[in-house]
């Protein structure tokens, strides 16, 4: 299928060098796609740790299931090497 | 009824007096059609993107792409659009929530660029699912100028595609240029946009 470019409603069609370039493009996202979905799910672990970190003082002691569910946090990514997975993370649930 | 300040009228019979407030002018809309890209080029076809306004307006509407985690992205010309590659430095974060409520958050979102003639990202990977869009605007300031940089600032609501969640993205940074924009390109990062449209609107 060939690409057009919509330029102020006019239809124009890609050139050849333009099909080969957007190829590229496209094939170094797709390439990408599982460093930035396990970055997405790194994201999401740290703001989840961070919400208990002032349970982990020096002053305070953790609950066993306080320091579970902040091991499970940190496991969180064992396994995880596809796309799939990572959109598929089963979060624990904070205690 | 009126509205007077200081004896200048502001508001009477429902209406703001001259010279208070402005305008949001409408110029031009483009509706993509599982379309690579969409472009908006000062000059012609009733398109304005010059010193007429010092501000102006992209707003997007049910942007659906064709691919999967694609994100929507932008970037500026400064020769009529023979080429998109204006060098930006900028930053961005996102305020996330997925449909199953597993987490919240906000963060820092690495959509930020340095120095670099890339595509500027304005969401995260969109949803493509057939109820799945992408609404949000992007707000370039006088892209005329001889003497500034080209600030923007964007913000888009979405379906993100990856967690199934609402997100909004913020972006906001620079074209590094003192060189007038006159066109402007969005795109998706792979894939078509299959449909959507982009509103183009003058501040003045």
């Amino acid at each position: 299928m060939p690409r057009y470019h919509n330029i102020n409603g006019v239809q124009v069609q890609f050139t050849a060098e333009e099909e080969a370039a957007r190829d590229t493009e496209e094939a170094a996202w797709a390439a990408g796609a599982f460093d930035r979905a396990i970055a997405d799910v790194r994201v999401k672990r740290d703001r989840l740790i961070a919400q208990t970190d002032y349970l982990a003082l020096s002053d305070n002691t953790l609950t066993d299931a306080m320091t579970t569910y902040r091991q499970a946090l940190r496991d969180i990514t064992n396994g995880v090497d596809t796309v799939e997975k990572c959109n598929n993370i089963t979060w624990p649930t904070k205690p | 009824m009126g509205l007077i300040s200081n004896g200048s009228t502001i508001f009477d019979n429902g209406a703001m007096a001259s010279g208070f407030g402005g305008n949001m002018v409408f110029i031009k809309k483009l509706t993509a059609s599982s379309s690579a890209t969409l472009s908006f080029v000062d000059g012609s076809d009733g398109v304005v993107l010059d010193d007429t306004y010092k501000e102006y307006v992209f707003t997007f509407k049910n942007i659906h792409p064709a691919t999967d985690q694609a994100n929507f992205q932008f970037n500026l010309s400064i020769d009529a659009g023979s080429n998109y590659n204006v060098t930006k430095t900028s930053s961005g974060f996102r305020a996330f929530h997925p449909e199953n409520d597993s987490y919240t958050g906000l963060a820092y979102w690495a959509s930020g660029l340095a120095q670099s003639t890339n595509f500027q990202s304005i969401t995260d990977g969109l949803d493509n699912d057939n109820d799945s869009c992408g609404n949000g605007t992007l707000t370039l300031f006088n892209p005329s100028s001889a003497v500034f940089v080209k600030h923007y600032i964007s913000t888009c609501q979405i379906n993100e595609g990856g967690s199934q969640e609402s997100m909004n993205n913020f972006v906001g940074g620079y074209g590094n240029t003192t060189s007038a924009v006159d066109a402007v390109q969005f795109k998706m990062s792979s894939g078509n946009i299959d449909s959507g449209d982009i509103c183009l609107y003058g501040i003045a």
